[in-house]
């Protein structure tokens, strides 16, 4: 079970996934609100991943997702995602992310991902 | 763990945010300053409303702001000019929104009733345009041509048959990341379909990759049998399908993305420090009931200090300062937690003037100052309307026609200023315009014909008490009621808002230069100093802001006028009250306090007078009902219960 940090900008999103993680045995480390403060949590966390939403002010989620992979190449990062979002998921895959995951979410498929990534 | 109902309170709040968020930026777009920051808000917001109320499982809200999300993706893409009909349109979408937001708040769940055509609508528009302008991800997939392979090395090579679960959201995403991350543990030789078909999503059922990898089969098979991936099988060994393209290598796919350039990474990375979470939600439900818990505390400190003092125990004495201290300290607290920056209401005017300015066919500027100035919660509530309707009537009354502000040599449009500044102990809220006033003859006139002035004391009525008229029920300037500020609510309704908000309102207006009302205000209506008296042995307190003076009197100085009494002071008169129907028949009684409400006094007969004091104004239960001329109680030291007076509706 790894050590996660929730990356959204609602608090309502980041509640969600808290508690399906949570029920999945995670232990959620910490969470942030945009891409500037993920950069900077994930380097006082080193958690073992992050869960990124794409669309978010200041940073977004893809110009998030390569700072932390510039910082910590090897970095765990799954992109929340949205239907009709492919293009900003590929860009992600591209520039380093290990997973996706969609809204509106789905416990089991969450948690299977996150496994799936955390074992890789 | 968290319920269904915090979910949903979580949501409501946040839906809030994005959806004032929106129509803000809708607005700025108008106005035209910075338009791809705004245009960026808006698609980010309503692609967060999408995103929550998909979670919360709102399919109509969620179909109307992925409509909002798709037009605002083409505007982004600068395939759509906003125009004043599009706002329009997407004004009327920010409303639904908000209908279903209040819908949901009360715990309904909004319908497709509401937004189908809407959602119509933004179609409409998304694919009138979409046919225009080439779409990405049309463009027919590069070709690539077969490249010879060189003879593998000694590494062992392997066929994986893969298939994605037909459930997956993002199959071309899916298949991707397997390709990806097969890579990192060997050389993709091959796939079949060819992978840029695969990472288009152009496959319907397993597919095959060709792959040289020294990670073993183990490796192989926990990466293939990922998320929405099920291995159907992997063989040693392998031939290259000699006519089947061949799979660039990542690097020169990678080159063709665009990149962020190392500024702009790096400035990412200093753009800001560690910063924590720092805020967290309340329900304000809570913070009532903690509030109230403190006052409590406050009340029950009161009789602990007073029991303290019948005995006399220095310990004792000691202990229970230092719990005092931390009562203030607590109280003080808890009011600076329940206080809200004004923004929150301000934050809806700019909508109200637009829509009445584009009805009245009137162009207006609002300015906004002072939106961090706080309030309690619970003042908040009750000012919007009143706040509103001052704002609209600003607008519908005040501000002319662009025509005939030309023609007074004015500007073409119109200024409304909001301006909210905290003044010593109170909050003061300003609304200015510079239309056409209000004519003082006029209103002299106007008063007389409605019977609420006698002739005579119209001719000799000082301008104050002139627009004074303007708060009396049933009085209004306005030639026509207009649908939009006469909606049966007058101005006299906004000021008995203000005032049992323990406020008060003030107007002043020059014919030709504009109209400005004064809001006072005090910060928190729960906690106020008083001035405790007895009357007829019975004690009583009233707020300190209402009292001018205490006097002493001789019998001589009262004066009979009909059926009231008056009393002569320092050359003033003054109505003299006795309050015998609330407290029973006042002993003889010299002393004196004259009160004052919005420059109005009266005195009324106190037997004594006990001293100044802070209390906690409770409000009287709905058992007791509406008391006149009581605004409340309060629960002073000795456990005694004071009524505390009222002297709004006394003068």
């Amino acid at each position: 079970m790894g050590r996660i940090l929730i990356v959204d900008d609602t608090m309502f999103m980041r509640t969600l996934l808290k508690n399906i993680l949570f029920s999945g045995g995670h232990d959620i480390v910490g969470e942030a609100a945009d891409g500037a403060e993920a950069l900077a949590r994930y380097q006082e966390l080193k958690p073992d991943l992050v869960t990124m939403d794409v669309v978010m002010p200041k940073m977004n989620g893809i110009e998030a997702l390569k700072a932390i992979k510039a910082a910590d190449p090897a970095a765990k990062v799954i992109m929340c995602t949205a239907v009709g979002q492919e293009q900003m998921v590929k860009l992600a895959v591209k520039s380093g992310a290990r997973g996706y995951i969609v809204k509106p979410f789905q416990a089991p498929k969450v948690l299977e991902e996150v496994k799936n990534v955390l074992s890789a | 763990m968290f319920d269904e109902e915090g979910y949903r309170k979580l949501f409501v709040e946040e839906s809030r945010e994005n959806h004032e968020n929106i129509v803000n930026n809708l607005l700025a777009l108008e106005t035209g300053d910075d338009q791809q920051t705004a245009i960026d808000e808006i698609f980010r917001s309503a692609h967060t409303l999408k995103g929550m109320s998909a979670s919360m499982g709102f399919d109509a809200m969620e179909h109307l702001c992925h409509s909002m999300e798709d037009v605002f993706s083409l505007i982004r893409s600068g395939r759509r000019e906003v125009d004043a009909s599009l706002t329009d349109l997407l004004l009327t979408c920010t409303d639904t929104i908000e209908e279903m937001l209040d819908a949901i708040e009360s715990g309904g769940a909004p319908s497709d009733e509401q937004s189908a055509s809407l959602v119509q609508e933004l179609q409409a528009f998304a694919e009138e345009e979409g046919e225009e302008g080439p779409s990405p991800g049309a463009a027919p997939p590069a070709e690539t041509t077969p490249e010879p392979v060189e003879d593998a090395d000694d590494r062992p090579l392997y066929t994986l048959t893969v298939a994605v679960d037909p459930s997956s959201t993002m199959k071309d995403v899916r298949a991707m990341l397997l390709l990806q991350n097969l890579e990192e543990l060997g050389t993709i030789l091959s796939t079949v379909p060819a992978r840029e078909l695969l990472e288009d999503g152009m496959f319907d059922g397993p597919f095959e990759v060709l792959i040289e990898s020294e990670a073993g089969e183990d490796a192989l098979r926990t990466i293939a049998s990922g998320t929405e991936l099920s291995l159907i099988a992997l063989s040693a060994g392998g031939s290259l399908p000699a006519a089947l393209p061949i799979t660039p290598p990542a690097e020169s796919k990678e080159a063709q993305t665009p990149e962020p350039s190392p500024q702009q990474v790096q400035r990412a990375a200093k753009a800001e420090k560690s910063r924590e979470i720092k805020n967290i939600r309340v329900d304000i439900q809570r913070l009532d009931r903690m509030m109230n818990l403190v006052e409590d505390l406050v009340i029950n400190r009161g009789r602990l200090e007073q029991i303290a003092k019948k005995h006399g125990i220095k310990e004792f004495d000691e202990a229970l300062s230092m719990v005092g201290r931390s009562v203030s300290d607590l109280q003080n607290l808890m009011m600076g937690i329940r206080m809200m920056p004004l923004e929150r209401i301000f934050n809806r005017l700019p909508r109200v003037v637009r829509d009445v300015a584009n009805h009245d066919g009137k162009e207006v500027e609002l300015t906004i100052e002072g939106g961090e100035t706080e309030l309690d919660r619970s003042m908040m509530d009750g000012l919007s309307d009143p706040l509103l309707h001052l704002i609209r009537n600003g607008v519908n009354h005040g501000i002319e026609t662009p025509e005939i502000r030309k023609a007074s040599g004015k500007p073409p449009k119109g200024s409304l200023r909001l301006t909210a500044r905290r003044d010593k102990d109170n909050v003061v809220i300003e609304i200015e315009d510079d239309g056409a006033g209000i004519d003082h003859e006029r209103l002299r006139r106007k008063g007389v014909e409605k019977g609420l002035m006698a002739p005579e004391a119209a001719a000799n009525a000082t301008k104050e008490e002139l627009v004074g008229l303007l708060f009396e029920p049933g009085f209004s300037t306005a030639e026509t009621i207009t649908d939009i500020s006469g909606r049966g609510v007058g101005l006299d309704v906004v000021k008995k808002t203000i005032e049992s908000l323990k406020g008060t309102i003030k107007v002043e207006t020059e014919v030709g230069r504009g109209t400005r009302f004064e809001l006072v205000l005090p910060p928190t209506m729960a906690i106020i100093d008083v001035m405790m008296v007895h009357i007829n042995g019975m004690r009583c307190a009233i707020p300190i802001s209402n009292v001018v003076e205490v006097a002493q009197t001789r019998p001589e100085a009262i004066h009979r006028i009909g059926n009231s009494e008056a009393i002569l002071l320092r050359d003033q008169t003054l109505p003299m009250h006795r309050l015998e129907d609330m407290f029973g028949r006042a002993e003889k009684s010299n002393t004196l306090v004259v009160l004052q409400n919005d420059g109005r006094r009266c005195c009324i007969v106190v037997d004594t007078v006990d001293g100044q004091q802070e209390v906690v104004v409770k409000p009287l239960s709905s058992i007791a009902g509406n008391c006149r001329g009581i605004s409340g109680i309060t629960i002073p030291g000795d456990g005694d219960v004071v009524p505390v007076l009222d002297v709004n509706t006394m003068i």
